[in-house]
């Protein structure tokens, strides 16, 4: 029974990664009041950014990570450019950038031959002498960098959004961007600053299932993960420390499905593969059954700011 | 409170609009409509324009997009362009009757599934005698895509659950239940390939001619339904009331559950024939991507059309003109079918963004610095 769980808990900090970043990204994002259902696709672009820069710029894990980060902030521009700047409706404009990366991403991996094409991506890196104390050392002490790296990000974004001006600029344009704007706080500033920020960690999120953990460029290989973090930051109220124990809770069951297998429990395969997405379904029943409605949104989420409107 | 007095602070806090030139919007009150078609025409032709250059960049000059374009208008093509219509006009319907409501039903792909799942069953199970199989197989696809959406909705009246997320993740639900049957127990015996042994004869929609098959025919009659039910029929009477204010909708005495209720049960009926459709026209059999592409399709028909079943129709009608172009695409050039979804998703947001300019005025205001 040890083994079993220590081999589980081993390989949960590397599933809860995507769902860390990811929710972390959109959490930085909705809080300047902009709903954001784009996690899917620009996940799906920095799962290629990421595979691709590593094919092309020598296997360098850690410059193909930057890589994706960058690209994803670069083509969430126009995700920015429809809702910021042309108030296109949040819902509408966010599902098509999902479609236009997905086929964006599709059409690249397969023209350019980067689909299917193995790497050896980023190894897990062992802190000796920590990772030789038994059962301790496998799950805390034997990840790889960018794990680590996500606690630090979570320091830095929650550092960043709670302390600095820069950061109460963000939250006040999310809560009521028609007082931020009477005090001189550029709306659409802001908003673009917090779409391409946070989309950089969606990049991120995307480029660690590729680079890190599947070490393949498949087309749609998220496969839904993004929704999940959409989720996730409305199950942890668009704060960042529930977002990163909700994505240790969804790490705990996606990393459990291959080990059920490998103890030899028979269970049918398809059938466990649906968990995390019902599991999901069951944290948003509990959310709605114990939030009153709105409480906890930022003020202004989903509402385009025209300074001219009357309202 | 404590950041209301950061805000207001000196020393730290963004220097104060000074009097100069900048760009302002106003909000029109009303545009000609010739105006509005114009801006509209304008900005699709721009996100063609853009789909196009693509394909040029892919590998498909736009010469041989224009003859790929003018080749699906043939005898052969125009047949598989009637075949792929009737899913199209059936999801559109699905998306627009749940959208105009204001539900996002994005569940379009899951409940396909279902409803494919659903009539492969009375066949596996030979409900009903041949004569009526076809009818109960449709029948009981109906069912199947409705309760998935039902499902959704559930979630969304009962727990409160976001229904674009809620029926976004049934859609990898349904489709790991599909795998579950197509990798197991309904596996034709007689391939390796995940899918279900052949439908018998009279459990296949056929072609009565010219392209018509009893799909397009549903699809067709599901339209003229609709169209009844959203312009004349009292429930579209109330659906308008929903959507534009439901608070008034509710002081008013409007049924606004049970007619929320009936909007998702036929929203997902229409998804469900669709999938029924596909597998007994198309595929002939159930296989693991039937209902692959679907769900941006119905949501960019109900765009376009907005969310007028008769609209639906027609462009049902165009945007199978694009699948069977990007099927064209995907066995003569190798390009890949996402590409179908690519340019969907590059009209939808050229449109979005025409209203913008219909909506609003840029103007350049001139203000002399003191």
């Amino acid at each position: 029974m040890i083994p079993f769980l220590t081999n589980w808990f081993a390989d949960v900090p590397g599933t809860a990664v995507p769902y860390a970043l990811g929710a972390l990204g959109l959490i930085i994002c909705e809080r300047s009041g902009v709903l954001n259902l784009t996690a899917e696709g620009l996940m799906l672009v920095g799962a290629l950014a990421g595979v691709a820069s590593y094919l092309e710029f020598g296997g360098h894990s850690g410059l193909s990570l930057v890589i994706a980060m960058i690209s994803a902030s670069a083509v969430s521009l126009l995700f920015a450019g429809l809702v910021v700047v042309l108030r296109v409706n949040q819902v509408i404009a966010g599902l098509s950038m999902v479609f236009f990366c997905q086929g964006l991403t599709g059409l690249l991996g397969i023209i350019t031959g980067w689909q299917n094409k193995r790497i050896t991506g980023l190894l897990p890196m062992t802190v000796w002498p920590l990772s030789e104390i038994p059962v301790v050392g496998k799950i805390f002490f034997m990840q790889d960098a960018v794990v680590y790296l996500t606690v630090v990000i979570y320091i830095v974004v929650n550092w960043w959004l709670f302390s600095t001006m820069m950061g109460l600029r963000i939250r006040a344009v999310g809560e009521n961007p028609a007082a931020a704007d009477a005090a001189g706080i550029s709306v659409s500033l802001y908003r673009v600053l917090a779409i391409v920020i946070g989309s950089s960690l969606l990049g991120l999120a995307g480029a660690y299932i590729s680079v890190v953990s599947v070490k393949l460029w498949v087309s749609g290989m998220t496969s839904g993960r993004g929704w999940i973090a959409v989720a996730l930051v409305v199950f942890a109220r668009w704060a960042p420390w529930p977002a990163l124990g909700g994505a240790l809770l969804f790490g705990c069951i996606e990393a459990l499905i291959p080990h059920i297998a490998a103890a030899g429990i028979r269970v049918p395969q398809y059938l466990v593969m649906m968990t995390p997405y019902l599991a999901t379904i069951a944290v948003m029943i509990w959310v709605g059954a114990t939030q009153s409605v709105g409480t906890s949104e930022p003020g202004a989420l989903g509402q385009p700011h025209v300074r001219e409107e009357r309202r | 409170m404590h950041d209301v007095a950061i805000l207001k602070s000196g020393a730290s806090s963004p220097k104060p609009h000074r009097a100069r030139s900048r760009f302002v919007l106003d909000m029109r009150q009303s545009l000609p409509t010739w105006k509005q078609a114009l801006f509209l025409g304008g900005s699709l032709a721009i996100g063609l324009a853009i789909s196009v250059a693509i394909l040029a960049i892919a590998g498909i000059s736009p010469i041989q997009l224009a003859f790929e374009l003018a080749g699906v208008f043939n005898a052969t093509s125009l047949r598989g362009v009637l075949f792929q219509a009737a899913p199209m006009m059936l999801v559109g319907l699905a998306a627009s009757l749940a959208f105009r409501l204001g539900f996002w039903n994005l569940g379009l792909e899951g409940q396909m599934l279902l409803g494919g799942i659903f009539a492969e069953g009375v066949s596996i199970y030979e409900i009903g005698p041949p004569q009526t199989r076809l009818v109960v197989m449709g029948i009981a696809a109906a069912i199947g895509g409705s309760l998935w959406c039902l499902l959704g909705g559930l979630l969304k009246m009962r727990f409160r659950v976001n229904e674009i997320i809620a029926t976004l993740l049934l859609n990898y639900v349904a489709k790991y239940f599909l795998f579950h049957l197509l990798y197991g127990a309904w596996q034709d015996p007689k391939t390796a390939y995940p899918q279900s042994a052949p439908l018998r004869p009279f459990e296949r929609l056929f072609d009565l001619g010219f392209g018509v098959n009893g799909g397009l025919l549903t699809a067709i009659a599901a339209v003229a339904l609709a169209g009844w039910m959203v312009h004349l029929s009292r429930v579209g009477f109330y659906m308008r009331i929903i959507s534009a204010n439901p608070s008034m909708a509710k002081v008013l005495g409007v049924p606004i559950r049970a007619i929320t209720i009936w909007i998702v049960l036929i929203s997902g009926a229409c998804a469900g024939l669709a999938g029924f459709v596909n597998v007994a026209s198309q595929e002939g059999r159930l296989t693991d991507s039937y209902a692959d592409g679907y769900l941006f399709s119905g949501a960019l028909i109900a765009f376009l059309s907005r969310n007028d079943p008769l609209v639906v129709a027609i462009v049902g009608f165009l945007v199978a003109v694009l699948f069977i172009t990007g099927q064209t695409l995907q066995v003569f050039y190798q390009i890949p079918f996402t590409m179908v979804q690519l340019i969907e998703a590059i009209i939808v947001m050229s449109v979005a963004s025409s209203e913008f300019f219909i909506r609003h005025r840029i103007r350049w205001l001139r203000q002399e610095s003191a």
